[in-house]
């Protein structure tokens, strides 16, 4: 019994808690908010002291992510990209540096361009485009990421692009355990009849302002290229072993923790608002209906929220 | 019920600005950033829409006040902790 009135104290309008559930007063809700962050910190924490509990499980094939791609394009009557082995190589070169530098962004800290990967592999660009992705569980999250940012889309969708290359990698990047993915567009010098040979640059994006492409036009003195025939040939370094795996996503965890709080206190809250409103209970205090609005929507929105980031 | 429909006025703006805001997620769901400044903008909204809500009916008091705040500052958390994950 005094189990249930400690249950009934936090949940229910009552004498004890001043006809407001327990948990609904500001004190408890400030305590909730305190726990919620060191939760967070937790979760941070964790994979950093050196855990592989935690971290992104994905199952991302760069294949998938160019039969995507194209299916794309050819929705808008675009031509199909064709896959190109070099740009791939150099993709999962600018993923690996990534990884290895410790960064997420299109230009390195040091200041190394996407483009210097390009043409580190011999692709002598009339065109080049990178766009970048992380933390998706599945491919066509992160394509319909890109889509939805109309800069990335413009990439996707450019008619001036020929091949493409994926990279998948999976590591470490700044303790956490991630899979990135990196697009390359590109269309060979050789490739393209050059009118006026004027070089012209045009970027779009800084590694901190998180915009979302970037887009090379330029000219390379032309010199004898290798031509590289497109082959299925998927580029990823994903580990092979099964130790040391991650097994959960810690974007996961947060969303069913939240989730499942803030449906609880929705709960409360329109049990409090019947409870009042039938006994006319009068009490100092806010709205129980615009409550349970914002806290309604704050549940749309964690529902609306999908792991994964595009820059 | 009876008080949402005399104050139908009120609850019609804050279900507006709860609206623009989940529009924003929707529409800027690739812009990290500017979802961030959306939930702040919806939080700070809501906190306002309080106090003058309360202020019209003449039962404006500081725990009031309090309870708007960490009702925002919850809901503001819980959106950072998954906005900002990487």
């Amino acid at each position: 019994m005094k189990f249930a009135h400690k249950i009934a104290h936090l949940v229910f309008p009552r004498e004890s808690n001043n006809q407001k559930a327990k948990l609904l007063h500001s004190s408890s809700l400030t305590l909730i908010t305190i726990a919620f962050v060191f939760y967070q910190i937790i979760l941070t924490l964790v994979p950093k002291l050196g855990s592989k509990i935690l971290g992104y499980a994905a199952n991302i094939s760069p294949q998938d992510v160019i039969r995507l791609t194209n299916e794309k394009r050819v929705q808008e009557g675009l031509l199909p990209l064709v896959e190109n082995t070099t740009l791939s190589q150099a993709a999962l070169a600018k993923g690996n540096d990534m990884l290895g530098k410790g960064y997420w962004a299109h230009v390195a800290p040091d200041g190394t361009q996407p483009w210097k990967f390009f043409t580190d592999f011999g692709y002598k660009y009339r065109y080049a485009g990178e766009n970048l992705a992380r933390d998706f569980s599945n491919p066509s999250s992160a394509v319909d990421a890109w889509m939805a940012s109309p800069t990335h889309k413009e990439n996707l969708l450019s008619p001036k692009y020929k091949e493409v290359g994926i990279a998948v990698v999976e590591g470490n990047l700044a303790g956490v355990d991630t899979t990135i993915i990196v697009q390359f567009f590109g269309t060979k010098y050789v490739d393209t009849i050059p009118a006026v040979p004027v070089a012209e640059a045009k970027s779009q994006a800084t590694p901190s302002a998180g915009t979302a492409l970037l887009t090379e036009k330029t000219v390379i003195p032309s010199s004898p290229i290798p031509t590289l025939q497109p082959s299925p040939i998927i580029v990823s370094n994903k580990p092979t072993s099964g130790l040391g795996r991650v097994l959960v996503s810690p974007f996961d965890i947060t969303k069913n923790t939240s989730l499942g709080l803030v449906g609880v206190l929705l709960g409360i809250l329109a049990v409090d608002g019947v409870v009042v409103s039938k006994r006319k209970i009068t009490r100092v205090g806010g709205r129980t209906f615009a409550h349970l609005a914002f806290l309604g929507m704050i549940i749309s929105i964690i529902l609306l929220l999908k792991a994964g980031q595009v820059i | 019920m009876k008080n949402i429909a005399k104050d139908f006025t009120h609850y019609l703006v804050l279900f507006g600005v709860f609206f623009v805001g989940l529009l924003g997620f929707v529409l800027f769901s690739y812009d990290r950033n500017f979802q961030t400044v959306i939930a702040i903008f919806v939080a700070i909204s809501y906190v306002i829409w309080g106090i003058v809500h309360h202020a019209i009916h003449k039962d404006l008091y500081l725990s009031v006040v309090i309870e708007y705040l960490t009702i925002a500052s919850l809901g503001l958390v819980i959106v950072f902790s998954l906005v900002l994950r990487v």
